[in-house]
């Protein structure tokens, strides 16, 4: 495949002094020695060899048909959430190989859901689960032990009551309130710097870990809103981390969830509740949930998702965790307006 | 800085030197094309500087949920909770305030919030089997001075209020002896008391609860210990376009929304119509209400305030 010199990684001087020798694109570097290089680019043999190689590491990469990528997507399951309308809407649950944005008001039910994810990717694959693990990245103290107990309880039971075959009763066996917490890894991170270092030791992390299904950031918002006498720096940590995330999502085939919060815009004489972090970081997540209240009723709305229709449903957090509501209306609205407040 | 011990192959090393990069935090806080620039590093080579900044950085290992539930994890999960000295109150909160994360209560004046920050400061001190935390209180007032004689008339009538600790106990608690009291005018001293003195009295064990009554400072210091605000509440004005809590009532938590993201805990208590009595006492009725909470459910309470202090009333049927 023919990549511009200047794409590759290599220090930026030694990429000046080959385009200014002439090798543009790697097609240039092809089928030479590094004597050859070294002597035409000016640079050491170790210099040219470095270029050489990295030239050659493009090479071999195939590219894969829209057919292959398709049957791909369909072997990986999604994680359910536990309402069944929130999982139909969104085509089977939250995606793996994907970043899912969870967006709202303080006390919503954000923190409830990641719970949820986190018990619901460990379901065994004999009952649709993926039998994953699962990192928990807590910025704000708000993982409660107490409540991912109950949260496990209720799986297990919901499961046991479902196990007709043989294969499933056996699957109960290893799917205990137990062996839910063992699979739950956990990080607290006091601040942006100490999330930004985890993130960059996870690919280690993973490596070891090949059940690992789901990697949960609650939440991404707290510690970088702090960081607010250097926008620019914040934007551009928000940019890598972004992509970071993705490529974590697809290179490892885990979904991850984030969570942010909301704040407030304020424009034209109006204010307006919007996800907070700026337009730029809306770009980083596929999908965006929005989760607010409408008087006493908990609403879902699927805000941003190339693949879905933008819906909302309506859910409840009960004492067993993230659940359908109880008599609920499937809502279809092009897309949900932000409340305006005047 | 010392880099060297950071195991990078010198080429690495000299180029973070060049570019006065002079701690590992300095280094994770440059996005990685940035630092490309800064050091003319290759891709690599700056996910590899990387990683040994983050490496050096970190300083817990990921543990697993099962870990913290055998309580081998107390920086994470204590399993402590701070009781309220009403049991009934302690299971509305599911043991009580739990600790490490911000509790907030606000409410009407008169609607009883001091009277909970009172009680608090005295539950405290009681050993951790009757769900105290052994310890003492930091009590900041930033408006009101220290209501010192409801405080003594509190201290006096534990035994009432306490009939589930022995007696013995109760009087070999020095109960003023471990409430440390600060007024603190505005928000630079509350910040010079939370940044300084409270870490101080932290350190040494003293406290173990710090009350904030009532004004609500946004303090980006973590505590493993409960903190209390108290704050105050203001009307709504447009029901409908209130999207931020499902509550139907007219006024909500001041301070908005920037500080509501940093609560963990939201508490709310109102005056209610009509009376309750106890023995040869009465009291005006109140509610305490979980607004929101990661491990509980939007539950309330109904309350009385009487000599002894805060205690739940119980229907009668």
């Amino acid at each position: 495949m023919r990549r511009p010199v200047s794409s590759l990684s290599l220090s930026s001087s030694l990429k000046v002094k080959l385009v200014r020798a002439g090798f543009q694109t790697t097609t240039d570097l092809q089928n030479l020695d590094p004597e050859t290089l070294s002597a035409e680019a000016s640079i050491s043999q170790q210099e040219a060899l470095e270029a050489l190689q990295a030239a050659r590491a493009g090479e071999g990469a195939a590219s894969v048909t829209a057919l292959e990528l398709l049957q791909k997507e369909e072997e990986f399951r999604s994680i359910v959430t536990f309402s069944s309308q929130l999982d139909d809407a969104l085509g089977g649950g939250i995606p793996v190989g994907k970043v899912s944005e969870i967006c709202g008001a303080p006390g919503v039910g954000k923190t409830q859901l990641c719970l949820q994810l986190a018990v619901d990717v460990q379901v065994p694959q004999c009952f649709g689960g993926l039998g994953g693990q699962v990192i928990f990245v807590d910025t704000e103290g708000s993982f409660q032990l107490q409540r991912v107990t109950d949260l496990a309880g209720a799986a297990v039971r919901h499961c046991s009551l479902l196990a007709e075959d043989e294969e499933q009763r056996v699957a109960m066996t290893t799917f205990s309130v137990e062996t839910i917490l063992s699979n739950i890894f956990l990080v607290r991170c006091h601040d942006y710097v100490e999330l930004l270092a985890e993130l960059h030791l996870l690919p280690d992390f993973l490596r070891g870990k090949p059940k690992l299904r789901l990697l949960v950031i609650d939440s991404v918002a707290f510690p970088f809103l702090r960081l607010h006498d250097d926008l620019s720096q914040r934007t551009r940590l928000l940019q890598g981390l972004g992509l970071q995330l993705i490529a974590t999502a697809t290179g490892h085939n885990i979904a991850v969830v984030i969570t942010n919060h909301m704040s407030t815009r304020l424009g034209g004489g109006q204010s307006q509740l919007v996800p907070a972090l700026g337009d730029i970081w809306g770009h980083a997540a596929s999908i965006r949930l929005l989760l607010r209240w409408e008087e006493s009723r908990r609403l879902a709305s699927i805000v941003k998702s190339p693949g879905h229709m933008d819906a909302t449903v309506q859910y409840q957090i009960t004492c067993e965790g993230f659940r359908d509501a109880d008599q609920s209306e499937q809502l279809q609205r092009k897309r949900p307006r932000i409340q305006n407040n005047q | 800085m010392s880099w060297d011990h950071l195991q990078l192959n010198p080429q690495i090393i000299s180029a973070v030197q060049r570019a006065q990069l002079k701690s590992v935090r300095e280094v994770l806080c440059v996005s990685g094309p940035d630092l490309q620039k800064m050091t003319g590093l290759s891709r690599s080579d700056v996910r590899e500087l990387l990683h040994a900044a983050a490496t050096a950085s970190r300083t817990h290992q990921p543990v697993t949920a099962l870990q913290l539930q055998r309580g081998e994890c107390h920086r994470l999960e204590s399993g402590l909770r701070l009781g309220t000295g009403c049991p009934v109150l302690d299971q509305l909160l599911r043991g009580g305030l739990p600790v490490g994360g911000v509790t907030e209560l606000s409410g009407e004046s008169g609607a009883g919030k001091t009277q909970l920050g009172l009680q608090l400061c005295l539950s405290v001190q009681y050993p951790v089997e009757h769900r105290g935390l052994s310890s003492g209180a930091l009590y900041i007032c930033t408006e009101d001075p220290f209501p010192i004689k409801r405080l003594q008339q509190l201290i006096s009538e534990q035994s009432v209020l306490r009939s589930d600790v022995p007696r013995s106990l109760i009087s070999g608690l020095q109960f003023s002896d471990h409430i440390y009291i600060e007024h603190t005018a505005d928000l630079d001293s509350l910040q010079v008391c939370l940044l300084r003195r409270a870490p101080i009295l932290l350190a040494r064990g003293l406290v173990r609860l710090i009350v904030i009554d009532s004004v609500a400072a946004l303090f980006s210091q973590e505590f493993t210990t409960p903190i209390l605000c108290i704050n105050q509440v203001t009307d709504v004005f447009n029901q409908s376009a209130n999207s931020l809590s499902s509550s139907s009532s007219s006024v909500c938590p001041a301070l908005g929304l920037a500080w509501a993201n940093q609560v963990m805990v939201r508490l709310m208590m109102r005056r209610l119509q009509g009376k309750v009595f106890l023995g040869d006492q009465s009291s005006a009725l109140r509610r305490l209400e979980v607004v929101f909470a990661p491990h509980l459910a939007r539950n309330s309470r109904d309350i009385g305030v009487w000599r002894e202090g805060l205690r739940a009333v119980l229907d009668p049927d």
